[in-house]
């Protein structure tokens, strides 16, 4: 009898731990049979948050993405997101010592080409920068077997003038031309497109070279459509 | 037709609901209100859009649903005039503006899709993998003519999403975490494009922003008449597509993601009076 009952009271106290920890639970954690809906009431936002993403069944976790990972990889955070995402909530400021941690954890990230950094093709630079195809799952995944993905500098950015960008991103017309081609130019240029947050702690603008979206060359391809005297966005 | 019928009811609307003035204007007229006191980019971007909107192919959508949801159907061969969404059993008027909410009977918050799907299920015995449910996303389905018809009877009336039951203000504000929730390829979260100040895009498209109130209540305002789909299209077929640029997985329909947005969104549009049906790019 006591036996019996004590190992109820440690399962049901082992069930309300996993409960609280729902949320901090890591990676994987659903291959196990989802345990009894959890009181929302009771959970803070950000454990509730977390429960709604990895366990209640809301996303298919387990759908294939175009890296050959799965859906769950898409949504796990590493430490600059984290970062990142409470200060946004919180109206976007950070103070400077975790401006420095994040630059610092950006800079780590950032990998150069064997020979240094050269400039590639602008025309390649140019499809690169329009296209915002690739990566993208959910309902309609993008099949990279039709093409290869793009920078999405467009979406943000206004570059060469003949074609409509966005404003979520300071416009980068004339960029080569009102910067000169400078090895540090090119550095700084590098740096921001493979992880802007070297410089720019919590910035906007992704990480594409650090989050496998554009390879080494095909970066050298994008510098090659902001500098080149004979790109667009220098006319 | 609809659209006349509910040209009648404002009056009596204005006065039950204690609603804001613009619970007797059409939709159009309530854009046009909130658009000359902002001068807001997102709300002028398209003047064809808003010529269109006295057509709007939704009310012919919301009249569809009208039948649908008066006609007996399923296994229990009932109508849906029994379903309660939150304001008594049949009552429509204002109920829409006032979800998601807690529901006692599933003891969850729910937002109307998910609301209407379970009553097609309890009432008309209907189940997950019939047509009538699975079907999603589109001016030909169930889900959306029925959705549309329940939606427009709070058109002009003010956001005010319950927040009286504590799991109403946990997903609100589990909501409010998400959006601001960076992840993915691109390390988005819905406030890289919806926290900026008025008049960001992307490429040619204006972004609403959650700064200002009168620019959400449009975003918010769904079912509305997407042009560019040439559907009427919902809350969560919304939610679906910024999730798709995001780079994020497949979400399930109804599921609790879905609903705490949506909560979270609702409120930050709590006290502007909603633009239904509306009609979007
Ligand atoms: C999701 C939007 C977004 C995308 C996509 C994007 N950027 Fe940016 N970019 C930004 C934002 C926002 C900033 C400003 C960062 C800050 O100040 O925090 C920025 C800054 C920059 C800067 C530094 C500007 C300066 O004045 O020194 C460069 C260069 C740049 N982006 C280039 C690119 C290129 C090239 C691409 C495509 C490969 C690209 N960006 C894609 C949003 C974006
Ligand atoms: C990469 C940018 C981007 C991100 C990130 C994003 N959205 Fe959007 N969102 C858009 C665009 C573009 C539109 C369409 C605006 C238009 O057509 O004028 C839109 C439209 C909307 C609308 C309806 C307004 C309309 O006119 O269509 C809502 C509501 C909305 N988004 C919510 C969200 C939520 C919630 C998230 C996070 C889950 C999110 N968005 C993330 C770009 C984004």
């Amino acid at each position: 009898m006591f036996k019996k009952t004590s190992i109820a009271a440690v399962i049901a106290a082992t069930t309300s731990m996993a409960l609280v920890l729902g949320g901090c639970a890591a990676p994987g954690a659903d291959k196990t049979a989802a345990p009894a809906k959890p009181d929302y009431g009771k959970m803070s936002p950000q454990a509730l948050a977390e429960h709604l993403v990895f366990e209640s069944g809301s996303y298919d976790l387990q759908q294939p993405t175009q890296e050959g990972t799965t859906g769950r990889h898409r949504l796990v955070q590493d430490e600059t997101m984290k970062i990142c995402s409470e200060a946004a909530m919180k109206g976007g400021q950070i103070d400077a010592k975790t401006s420095e941690r994040i630059n610092k954890l950006a800079a780590a990230t950032v990998k150069y080409p064997e020979g240094g950094i050269k400039l590639g093709d602008w025309k390649k630079g140019r499809d690169l920068a329009w296209s915002g195809f690739g990566f993208r799952t959910a309902h309609n995944p993008d099949d990279h077997g039709k093409g290869a993905p793009g920078a999405n500098c467009y979406n943000c950015h206004q570059l060469a003038t003949d074609r409509t960008g966005g404003s979520l991103g300071p416009s980068l017309t004339g960029y080569g031309k009102l910067r000169g081609n400078s090895p540090e130019m090119l550095k700084y240029t590098y740096d921001v497109i493979y992880n802007p947050h070297v410089y720019f702690a919590c910035a906007n603008m992704p990480r594409l070279g650090a989050n496998g979206v554009l390879t080494q060359q095909q970066i050298a391809d994008v510098m090659a459509y902001l500098f080149d005297p004979a790109s667009p966005v220098n006319k | 037709m609809i659209k006349k019928a509910l040209c009648a009811l404002p009056i009596v609307l204005a006065m039950t609901a204690g609603a804001v003035a613009s619970a007797n204007q059409a939709p159009e007229d309530i854009l046009d209100a909130l658009a000359a006191k902002t001068k807001s980019p997102y709300l002028t971007q398209s003047p064809q859009n808003r010529m269109m909107m006295p057509d709007n192919p939704s009310y012919d959508v919301a009249e569809d649903g009208g039948k649908l949801f008066k006609q007996k159907r399923g296994p229990k061969n009932a109508s849906l005039e029994q379903c309660d969404f939150g304001k008594g059993p049949g009552v429509l008027k204002g109920a829409y503006v006032e979800l998601p909410r807690y529901f006692a009977d599933a003891g969850k918050v729910m937002d109307l899709e998910s609301r209407l799907v379970h009553c097609m299920k309890t009432l008309q015995g209907f189940t997950s993998d019939d047509p009538q449910i699975k079907r999603r996303h589109g001016s030909d389905t169930d889900i959306m003519k029925l959705m549309t018809y329940v939606a427009i009877q709070s058109n002009g009336m003010a956001w005010n999403p319950s927040m009286k039951h504590p799991q109403e203000k946990a997903m609100r504000d589990a909501g409010e975490v998400l959006f601001y929730r960076r992840s993915g390829s691109m390390d988005f979260n819905c406030a890289t494009c919806h926290t900026n100040d008025a008049g960001a895009r992307i490429r040619a498209s204006v972004l609403p922003t959650i700064k200002s109130k009168e620019e959400w209540t449009k975003a918010v305002s769904w079912p509305a008449h997407r042009v560019g789909h040439e559907h009427t299209r919902s809350s969560q077929h919304r939610v679906l597509e910024c999730l798709w640029q995001m780079r994020y997985p497949n979400i399930k329909p109804d599921s609790d993601v879905n609903i705490a947005l949506i909560s979270y969104w609702t409120d930050v549009a709590r006290g502007q009076p909603a633009i239904l049906p509306d009609l979007k790019r």
